[in-house]
């Protein structure tokens, strides 16, 4: 009967396939018409392929100096994440050294540690280190919220690694730097890739911690910048919705490339856990 | 551990590579210490000194009272506030709707692993709306349920009434949940679908061979062997209900309407940044805490247990 169930199955999943979809199809169509269009009909396809909401929304609210923003904490906040995590991974999921269980365990604490429970506390620290509202503020407050998971990651993948790869190494006259920068760095890319894209993608669609670390509006990140065009563009629809797909884009794109990548991420949580 | 060689080597090489072991030895001990200190640094700093800076500060009062012990009376203030119990409700029924949430994608994941016609197309179209920032999914959504958008255009053409969905405060809470499991279902999808592939297919085709149904071969089959899997994403998916909802609910209510759609995080934020009450703030923050370490430990505790069972 499982056959039968198959089919029965097919219908409505691709009616949740296309409900999945839709919405992003219906902003994509406001974002091509003329504000006319939009209150004259806003079901109708767009009677052209009209890039001017994208111009506007890009030059003049903006977008481009958050888009830039954005770039910038997200770059260097992976970096980080990857370089750190990598190291302590290394050191936690391979080396036995005195402490390492209970860093270890400190870490999938820190896990459970939502950065709600300690914003309160945080922007106090930050402020304190005169760390509001600067580019390295926002970055080190990403680099903490997202390093204990990168880390139980990275660990988990080297402890894959066969020994007998660190024994050669380790034989070669390598020390445990040299294992890490010459065997384990470069075994370990692959997951190193998929790691940091996934914390690209939560450093990017991050809006909390932003709001938080970045008061001044110079200083708004594009999702920060994305929540601010509503208000600025409540009569022009169509310009908002082209906003929001400028800050889409490059998540689409990326997920378009490597979702495989993101999900290999997703599920090396779950399958360790 | 320093490498021991046997064989014939000279006295002299022998020497030297001793001295050098020696000092990789020393080296070699502080490796793992250097490698994990600059992560200790940012995890303590950043993270569990805040944790305890604020489960203090909970303790400490606001404004004139700034930094006397006030004892329990944020605590307090908070089960006076109806904003706080508003939120404490909506976690209430969040809770109710986690099986829905969980369910959902576990059908899903169960008929693309049976190869449903045009499998291969809904992971992929299934999974994308987790990427995007819930930022981006709530400005679209806002568009999608105004009240002349296209659902109710739709509902329109079916002869249904409309609904004002983000205005009515028993219809708005739904809407914005409904909105995140929309954006989030394709996570635990992907998190069943590598389940699926642990589970020995053997099985299946055995189910298949007695002639099981569908639902018993879900029963009997598919949930006893993937209950490692259904505990992951029931944890999870709570984890997520409570800690990622924020954007949607700045970018779609703001609360409202009637301060109907606030969540803990909502309240926590509304009193840090615009009512400037950081300690009952952080007493919220310690009570969400306690939550999430209530669904830790049930994760732990139900890990250990299965952990057994393998």
């Amino acid at each position: 009967m499982v056959r039968s169930a198959r089919w029965v199955a097919a219908v409505p999943m691709a009616a949740l396939a296309v409900a999945t979809v839709y919405p992003l199809v219906f902003t994509t169509n406001v974002a091509m018409k003329t504000r006319r269009e939009y209150v004259l009909d806003r079901f109708a396809p767009a009677d052209a392929l009209r890039w001017d909401n994208f111009t506007s929304a890009w030059t003049n609210v903006g977008t481009s100096r958050y888009f830039l923003n954005s770039v910038i904490v997200v770059a260097c906040s992976v970096a980080l994440l990857l370089l750190l995590g990598s190291m302590a991974g290394f050191a936690l999921g391979r080396l036995k050294f005195r402490g390492s269980s209970t860093l270890f365990l400190g870490c999938l604490a820190a896990l459970f540690v939502p950065f709600q429970v300690i914003m309160v506390p945080l922007a106090r620290v930050m402020s304190d280190a005169g760390l509001v509202d600067t580019y390295p503020g926002l970055i080190l407050a990403y680099v903490a919220q997202f390093l204990p998971f990168t880390i139980f990651l990275m660990a988990g993948h080297y402890a894959t690694v066969p020994s007998e790869i660190v024994d050669a190494a380790r034989i070669d006259g390598n020390s445990l730097y040299g294992v890490y920068w010459r065997i384990m760095l470069p075994i370990g890319a692959p997951a190193l890739v998929s790691v940091g894209v996934l914390n690209a993608l939560f450093c990017w669609n991050d809006v909390l911690i932003s709001l938080l670390m970045m008061p001044s509006a110079e200083n708004r990140t594009l999702m920060v910048g994305v929540t601010s065009l509503r208000g600025q563009y409540s009569d022009d629809i169509p310009v908002f919705a082209a906003g929001v797909l400028i800050a889409a884009l490059p998540v689409l794109v990326v997920y378009l490339f490597l979702q495989r990548r993101i999900a290999e991420g997703v599920t090396a949580g779950a399958t360790k856990g | 551990m320093p490498s021991r060689q046997a064989g014939p080597i000279g006295r002299v090489r022998r020497a030297k590579r001793a001295g050098r072991a020696r000092r990789a030895g020393r080296v070699d001990r502080l490796a793992p210490f250097v490698l994990v200190a600059p992560a200790v640094l940012v995890v303590v700093l950043l993270r569990l000194w805040p944790l305890v800076l604020g489960i203090n500060f909970s303790f400490t009062g606001d404004g004139e009272l700034n930094g006397t012990a006030v004892g329990l009376d944020n605590y307090l203030a908070l089960l006076d506030d109806p904003l706080f119990r508003t939120s404490l409700r909506n976690v209430g029924l969040l809770v109710l709707l986690l099986p829905i949430a969980v369910a959902i994608p576990g059908l899903l994941a169960t008929f693309i692993h049976l190869k449903v016609p045009g499998h291969r197309v809904y992971r992929g179209v299934y999974f994308f709306p987790a990427v995007l920032s819930p930022v981006i999914v709530g400005a679209i959504f806002t568009l999608l349920l105004s009240f002349d958008g296209p659902l109710n255009a739709a509902l329109g053409g079916l002869g249904l009434p409309p609904v004002d969905w983000l205005g009515d405060p028993d219809v708005a809470i739904f809407a914005v949940v409904g909105v995140h499991v929309w954006a989030t279902f394709g996570m635990a999808l992907v998190v069943f679908l590598a389940g699926f592939s642990t589970l020995d297919p053997s099985l299946l085709d055995a189910a298949k061979v007695d002639g099981a149904s569908f639902v018993q071969t879900l029963r009997h089959v598919i949930v006893p062997g993937l209950t490692r899997t259904i505990q992951f994403v029931f944890v999870t998916t709570m984890i997520g209900m409570l800690t990622s909802m924020f954007g949607l609910l700045y970018v779609m209510t703001g609360g409202g309407p009637e301060g109907s759609t606030y969540l803990p995080e909502y309240y926590i934020w509304m009193q840090q940044g615009r009512f400037d009450r950081p300690a009952l703030a952080s007493a919220a923050s310690t009570a969400l805490f306690v939550a999430m370490l209530v669904v830790g430990l049930a994760q732990v505790a139900v890990l250990r247990r299965t952990g057994k069972e393998d």
